[in-house]
């Protein structure tokens, strides 16, 4: 068991050194969802009114309305990062390292994961705080909660880009990932405005939306901000996080990964 | 028993078959060198090592443990990759603690358990280093102290002195060479380079994933009447073109 403790320090630690030595990383990755926050909201509130939905008590500014999607944005990108990381560390052998250790893969796999994890917790409560500055105020509790709840989605993100990571052969094939997977995955969902406004518009877009893993995500994160529980939602969240992880695994299984040309 | 055992190892890339019926064993406390040129399956003996690729047929023991069995078997080795490894934006230190960890040891005990190592290579001075200010010498040293962390039965080299000048090679060699007579470690130095064998080491000699001769060296050199490592190769490699 002490093993195990000094393994995921060691590799918590390294995460944590990477991200405090690489400052450019933590600010462009505040620099996107404050883009959208203080200049990007300014020109839709007027254009984007809102009614009161769950978990909203009343009407809600637009700014106020895209906080936990931006939050869901540095998640994201975060994860994809780091994913896009983990390439370069199989291109230049450092993964090796990791992978051929004595530990259980599958726990050398997830203690990566939960480190990318802490950073975009890191992350994303920095953006909060600025968001609290610039006048978006969510209750105490929901602060409080809300600190696992992004531990716990930045989770299921970073092995869904695990697995592709896994599934991604040269570091060049990423901005395919981005225009096929990332941008979609953020746009087809609840981040930057309700669903039944995008169902006002297309039917077939808003369909896609309610399945979007993101917009679950997203939404986890809007109710726990207002201390809210949605148990339908939670359940789900659930059951992605054990369908990424397994996808994650299975992609980093000896079978699959450092293939002749995967090297 | 010996320290490292592969019976009759056949492994295929998708139907491309690699290594065909590879066997060949280290026993304990012996400098061992798989031999052989580009392309001929060494990093792939090397990969199927190191559990990075998976046994698809024969058998690899490794201090009586098969691989399959890899939290034990792997927890008597250390590597060194043939690319770097290591973190160039971290120092010498942290790269050092985030390996030892990986070995499940705490900081405190990866330090101490290299301590003498870090004397005899001349990286005591450099462990607050950044690692991308050292030379590439210096950096591989840093992998093979770095490989000794967990105490290993059994080091593997993959290609460890390609790239580096004449001097660091022999240099590196001579340590990993001094290891084996002061302590039971026993290595298996994988190359292309003939000049890195010596006539008391054990030997391989892999083409075309195929083992052509496996012995002592001089044992090798006396059953084929051939004087030098180079004379040898040329010899069998050819053979068994024919």
């Amino acid at each position: 068991m002490i093993k195990h403790y000094n393994c995921a320090k060691g590799i918590i630690y390294k995460e944590l050194l990477r991200f405090f030595k690489q400052k450019s990383r933590f600010f462009s990755a505040l620099v996107r969802p404050l883009l959208w926050l203080l200049i990007f909201s300014v020109g839709f509130k007027s254009a984007l009114g809102l009614a009161i939905i769950p978990p909203y008590e009343t009407y809600i500014t637009y700014e106020t309305y895209i906080v936990p999607g931006l939050v869901g944005m540095i998640l994201l990108f975060n994860g994809m990062q780091s994913s896009l990381m983990m390439i370069f560390d199989r291109e230049m052998g450092s993964m090796k390292i990791l992978l051929s250790s004595h530990m259980n893969r599958n726990f050398l796999l997830f203690c990566k994961m939960f480190a990318t994890a802490i950073v975009s917790t890191i992350q994303s409560i920095t953006f909060l705080i600025i968001a609290y500055f610039y006048g978006i105020e969510m209750s105490i509790q929901g602060y409080i909660l809300v600190i696992p709840v992004v531990l716990f989605s930045s989770l299921i993100l970073n092995a869904m880009a695990l697995f592709l990571s896994s599934v991604i052969k040269q570091l060049e094939n990423f901005a395919t990932v981005m225009n096929f997977v990332i941008f979609p995955m953020f746009f087809l969902s609840s981040a930057l405005y309700p669903l039944w406004k995008i169902k006002d518009s297309s039917i077939l877009i808003y369909n896609i939306s309610s399945y979007n893993p993101f917009t679950f995500i997203v939404e986890f994160i809007r109710f726990t901000l207002y201390a809210k529980f949605d148990f339908t939602n939670f359940i789900i969240v659930i059951g992605l996080l054990i369908f990424s992880l397994l996808l994650a695994f299975i992609g980093y299984s000896s079978k699959n990964i450092f293939k002749k040309g995967n090297k | 028993m010996n320290r490292l055992e592969l019976k009759n190892v056949n492994f295929k890339y998708d139907k491309n078959l690699v290594l065909n019926n590879v066997s060949f064993a280290i026993p304990n406390n012996t400098f061992f060198v798989l031999l052989g040129l580009n392309g001929a399956g060494k990093s792939t003996i090397f990969s199927l090592l190191t559990r990075l690729l998976n046994l698809q047929d024969g058998e690899i023991m490794i201090s009586g443990s098969h691989i399959k069995e890899y939290q034990k078997a792997l927890s008597s080795i250390g590597v060194v990759f043939q690319e770097p490894t290591l973190d160039l934006d971290l120092t010498v230190r942290q790269n050092l603690y985030y390996y030892g960890s990986l070995k499940g040891l705490s900081f405190k005990e990866t330090l101490v358990s290299i301590e003498s190592e870090l004397k005899s290579i001349g990286l005591e001075s450099k462990l607050d280093v950044v690692t991308k200010e050292l030379n590439g010498g210096h950096r591989r040293r840093v992998e093979i102290v770095r490989a000794l962390i967990n105490k290993p039965k059994l080091l593997l080299l993959d290609e460890a002195t390609v790239g580096l000048d004449v001097k660091s090679r022999f240099d590196i060699l001579k340590y990993i060479r001094q290891l084996v007579k002061e302590t039971d470690l026993s290595v298996l130095w994988i190359t292309h380079l003939f000049d890195e064998v010596e006539n008391s080491d054990g030997l391989a000699i892999i083409k075309n994933g195929s083992i052509i001769e496996s012995s002592n060296v001089s044992h090798i050199l006396q059953k084929h009447e051939k004087s030098s490592i180079d004379d040898l190769f040329d010899y069998l490699t050819k053979k068994v073109h024919k």
